[in-house]
């Protein structure tokens, strides 16, 4: 009857997979309890998700509606291009906005006459000069009349170039604290010094387009800005070119077609000056003919019906028609609604940009702080769930599980309901993040979904789910596992 | 109790202790001066001020005391689930305060059953599942985890039950299986803490027949902390703790004779 000899080993590890099996036998059979863990992650990823997409659709909808409205907004640069020469200190903020070889780079240091390492000087000069008359702009009227008193523009540089209007601009940065200068004194007197020569050349640069100017002004005839341009791809591109500017093909065929839009535009909105037409269109609207004004008119036309009708009245009415097709009106009043859709989602997304990832301040604070309430809300979730299990920890403790075990079983269950819970999340939080995107623009998305980065997004927001679940599982499962088995059995 | 004392409290239990079946006997779990106290919010709690025992193995050792006697806390240190304050455990004579937590693991998985007031199965598991836990731990492969979990189930009686859950089966049948799950690596000693606290009288008893039938037919060594009386008809002795140290130890047929006086003053 003698008792079992006891030798004492190490305990043999439990492979991965077979801890796998364990983890994954515990939530097959912890199921409901576990369905309430994902499903607090699975909120708490889709509060996020859904910031996170409602922003990215904001961003690219801004970048794309800018994109698009800057090249419909071609024809009217042009047209204010070839009909004023501007200012010295629009020359000086185009040239600073120059990068080198583009275009307008290539026209300055033609129009002004200057050498490649001139123009490379005059660019970074420019620069130096609009940031400091941006500095004097942006002042409110007080503080900008304690520093240069009235003076405005470049008219700036040569006050402060006198030594009172030095000396003022100096007691004035002393005594208002809450704005600083741009740079040092030191370097704007340096800047003074060298301003008369960039003041020449900016002069220069508005002589040359003024002369180019006159020079296209003499060949266009009887034919205003507009209408010359709508043949910016034939005769009257080449008189552009040789006046001076850098017109490219492709530009010049784009301002063709925009030109020639906006006459056939100009045109239709001038028929509206019929009566009958007025009548028309107010009695398929449905309202008095006082009351017909352009928007009206282009929805009006945006079924070739009614634009025939409308082409028929014009042709009776004497005005011409030459070159009028009421499929080409319909698509161009469809064109307009687009352009309306456009300016509506450049002002909607005006403060993209700015704050987090670039989705705007108040969505970027938004975003922020869903990403705070989703790491709080996984770390409660899995702080209850190991606690409240530390009595099936201290049992297992007994039966001889090792520390380790514990912990990896714990944070490979943490790491599947992270998962779970965050493809839910992410999932649930797009699909609501996107149908407020697309109700906001009203179901049309200039450029389309940014699928690429709503995907990321989603990928990101369940990466993070699951590090935050694993993490949030590591203090707990660490302190429960650390503890002798009858200490944990005592907490309940 | 005191006017029965056989054996001298402060606890000369080593010298007392007699071997019950022949001279065959070793000595499996020895403590030595063990004491234990602990602090909460400072104040200090002394569980155990000094415990000298010796377990021999083969031996049925009942352990009486009130609540908070410090009854659990002795358990816990002779089970290798807490370390004493000051003093030193030995579980056949190896000093539990050497061990590695591998190796500590390593005792509790294979040297050591626990069975609890509680039961303290895993919820989630089988009645097999919940007996092979250990085995898993230890080293051994699913199928033959499988073939000695349903040889553990056969022996307490719950062979055709072994796919239900905790939830499905009484408190007696919890026990068993608890008693099933303490066997699983074929341990040395069988830590009971009051396992029949929480059953009705006839249940209670099946779970001693368990017992003393895992004692005499395994030569399993069995701690038993209990309130129960009916222990005493199958313990070979039995131990009194109060205020942390051992009252009396008494081989049972010594009590035995005694055991009217008891009766009379508990009813």
């Amino acid at each position: 009857m003698s008792g079992k000899q006891i030798t004492v080993a190490n305990q043999p590890r439990l492979s991965l997979r077979r801890v796998a099996g364990i983890a994954a036998d515990g939530i097959r059979y912890r199921l409901f309890r576990c369905a309430v863990t994902v499903a607090v992650i699975s909120v708490a990823v889709a509060f996020l998700t859904n910031t996170l997409s409602e922003g990215l659709v904001k961003r690219s909808v801004s970048a794309e509606s800018r994109r698009r409205l800057a090249r419909l907004h071609l024809v009217h640069n042009w047209m204010s291009r070839l009909s004023d020469p501007g200012t010295i200190e629009s020359v000086m903020a185009d040239a600073a906005s120059a990068s080198p070889g583009s275009p307008s780079y290539r026209e300055i240091a033609a129009l002004g006459g200057f050498a490649e390492s001139e123009m490379a000087a005059f660019r970074k000069e420019s620069a130096l000069a609009t940031g400091y008359l941006r500095f004097f702009s942006e002042l409110d009227y007080d503080r900008r009349r304690r520093f240069v008193h009235t003076a405005n523009g470049t008219a700036i540089f040569k006050r402060l170039s006198t030594p009172e209007g030095m000396e003022r601009f100096i007691r004035a940065s002393g005594e208002i604290r809450s704005v600083r200068f741009v740079s040092s004194v030191d370097d704007l007197r340096a800047f003074l010094a060298r301003w008369p020569d960039l003041g020449k050349q900016a002069r220069a640069v508005l002589a040359g387009r003024s002369r180019a100017i006159r020079a296209i002004a003499g060949k266009m005839g009887e034919r205003t800005v507009l209408q010359a341009l709508s043949s910016a791809d034939a005769d009257f591109g080449e008189t552009v070119r040789k006046a001076g500017f850098v017109l490219e093909p492709e530009i010049a065929a784009a301002l063709t077609g925009q030109a020639s839009r906006l006459l056939v535009a100009q045109r239709l909105e001038k028929s509206a000056e019929l009566t009958p037409v007025r009548q028309l269109v107010a009695r398929k609207l449905n309202v008095t003919p006082m009351e017909v004004t352009s928007r009206l008119l282009w929805r009006f036309l945006r079924s070739a019906a009614n634009a025939r009708a409308l082409i028929g009245l014009m042709k009776e009415g004497g005005l011409s028609i030459t070159g009028l097709e009421p499929e080409s009106v319909a698509a161009l009043a469809k064109t307009r609604k687009e352009q309306q859709a456009l300016a509506r989602a450049e002002r909607l997304t005006s403060d993209v940009g700015k704050g987090l990832l670039g989705v705007g301040e108040r969505m970027g604070w938004l975003l922020s702080v869903s990403m705070l309430v989703c790491a709080v809300g996984i770390a409660n979730a899995m702080l209850i769930s190991v606690t409240e299990r530390f009595r099936e920890i201290a049992t297992l403790k007994c039966l001889g599980a090792l520390d380790g075990f514990i912990m990896i079983l714990f944070v490979m269950e943490s790491c599947v309901l992270g998962a779970a819970g965050g493809v839910l999340g992410a999932l649930l939080g797009s699909l609501i993040g996107v149908g407020r995107a697309l109700a906001l623009f009203s179901f049309w998305i200039p450029g389309g979904l940014p699928y690429g980065d709503l995907f990321a997004g989603m990928g990101l927001a369940v990466i993070s789910g699951v590090i935050l679940a694993a993490v949030a599982a590591i203090y707990p499962s660490f302190k429960a596992a650390r503890l002798a088995p009858m200490e944990a059995m005592r907490v309940d | 109790m005191t006017e029965s004392t056989s054996v001298t409290a402060g606890a000369r239990g080593p010298e007392s202790a007699q071997p019950p079946g022949g001279g065959k006997s070793r000595v499996i779990i020895r403590t030595i001066a063990m004491k234990k106290s602990y602090v909460m919010k400072e104040v200090v709690t002394e569980a155990l001020r000094g415990v000298d025992v010796e377990i021999l193995t083969g031996e049925f050792i009942s352990v009486m005391g009130p609540s908070g006697s410090g009854k659990s806390t002795f358990f816990n240190m002779i089970g290798a689930l807490d370390s004493p304050s000051e003093g030193r455990v030995f579980i056949d004579e190896v000093d539990v305060a050497q061990l590695t937590a591998e190796e500590l693991a390593y005792l509790r998985c294979n040297k050591i059953g626990y069975i609890f007031q509680t039961y303290n199965l895993i919820h989630y598991m089988t009645a097999l599942e919940n007996v092979t836990t250990p085995m898993a731990f230890g080293g051994v492969t699913p199928d033959e985890a499988r073939e000695r979990g349903m040889e553990l189930l056969d022996l307490v009686g719950l062979k055709d039950r072994w796919h239900h859950r905790p939830i499905e089966m009484s408190g007696g049948q919890q026990q068993r299986v608890a008693i099933a799950r303490s066997m699983a690596n074929r341990p040395s000693v069988l830590l009971c803490d009051e396992p029949t606290a929480n059953l009705d009288l006839a249940t209670g008893q099946e779970i001693l027949d368990i017992l003393e039938k895992t004692n005499n037919e395994k030569n399993v060594t069995i701690i038993c902390a209990t309130h129960d009386h009916r222990m005493m008809n199958i313990c070979d002795r039995l131990m009194w703790i109060r205020d942390g140290r051992i009252e009396r130890i008494a081989r049972r047929d010594e009590v035995h004779i005694e055991l009217g006086g008891i009766g009379d003053e508990a009813g």
